[in-house]
């Protein structure tokens, strides 16, 4: 087994006033990374139109894409329509599932989807009370079995998790711990530290950090745009794995 | 006069509700009859709806509008796990 070079990024939010803007900083990505992965956040307000700059912007990239949807790209009720028409320009979009894909000989195993709120261990939301409280908890807590459930049945060489929302406070870092349940969910972390994964890559927070790391010790990235400050960021898994 | 903080609220929730910014990462700042915006976005015509929008959701206050546009580099160096 060899080492993965993985671009990633996050919160592109693209739209017609940016058309054309994204896809000039992916040129030559194929030298860099061999797979591009993108935390959701696509657009801004989560149209068919913007939906469909995504497509274009992203899509027939000499690399494979492997995209998750963040909140904004909810926000139109078009979630589904988006999803297709970026799976129809070749992007693979995961939602609660798992991908393989075979880089030369490497299995590359995605895992993933939006990833849902609530808050981090000891401050936290629970399934208590009233139904509206219990039913933002239940969606995280459904979420992160999926995950559970899809990376224990993934067979691959390296593993990484896809989110939009956070899996630890680590990467959160610079935004308001007051909003800190609206950013992420430990029940992510919790899943892929149960399983085990190489890394998890998420955005959502505009103000966080780039590094952070599971109670368990998976390496955690943010890699929103404005916390990169590029383009996009490379990492390289080493040719060990985690099984 | 208006308690600040309420206008505050005020603002940031228009920011983030208006269809025409739908903008959550925006920081609002009011003091006296001051509004401060600030955080960081994709193009100029994003940054001047935010601003429309803050007027908009505060009349008779004098926004300073301090969003910056976001400056996209190449990729760097590749990190090792």
């Amino acid at each position: 087994m060899r080492a993965l070079r993985i671009a990633a990024v996050a919160d592109i939010h693209l739209g017609e006033d940016i058309r054309g803007h994204y896809r000039k900083k992916l040129e030559g990505i194929e030298h860099r990374a061999e797979v591009l992965l993108v935390g959701g956040d696509l657009t801004r307000h989560g149209t068919i139109e913007e939906g469909q700059v995504v497509a274009d912007e992203l899509g027939d990239l000499p690399i494979p894409v492997v995209a998750v949807l963040g909140n904004h790209d909810y926000h139109s009720d078009a979630d589904r329509e988006i999803a297709a028409m970026l799976r129809d320009a070749g992007i693979i979009v995961l939602d609660d599932d798992a991908v393989v894909i075979p880089l030369d000989g490497t299995r590359l195993g995605v895992a993933g989807g939006k990833g849902f709120g609530g808050g981090f261990a000891g401050k936290c939301a629970s399934e208590f009370g009233e139904p509206e409280t219990k039913a933002f908890v239940r969606h995280t807590k459904d979420i992160a079995e999926r995950w559970r459930h899809v990376l224990k049945n993934l067979d691959a060489d390296h593993r990484v998790v896809l989110s939009h929302y956070s899996p630890v406070k680590d990467t959160l870092a610079g935004e308001p711990p007051e909003i800190y349940p609206f950013l992420g969910s430990y029940l992510l972390a919790e899943a892929a530290d149960a399983e085990g994964a190489d890394l998890i890559v998420h955005g959502h927070a505009h103000l966080g950090t780039e590094k952070g790391m599971t109670p368990g010790g998976i390496r955690v990235r943010n890699v929103a745009l404005p916390v990169i400050g590029h383009s996009y960021v490379v990492y390289c898994l080493d040719g060990e794995g985690v099984h | 006069m208006e308690t600040p903080q309420y206008v505050a609220a005020r603002i940031q929730r228009a920011l983030a509700e208006d269809e025409r910014t739908n903008e959550l990462g925006i920081r609002v700042d009011v003091r006296g009859d001051q509004v401060f915006l600030r955080g960081q976005v994709s193009c100029e015509e994003r940054r001047h709806g935010i601003e429309d929008v803050a007027r908009e959701a505060a009349p008779g206050l004098t926004v300073h509008n301090e969003v910056q546009l976001l400056e996209v580099s190449d990729p760097g160096e590749e990190e090792h796990l």
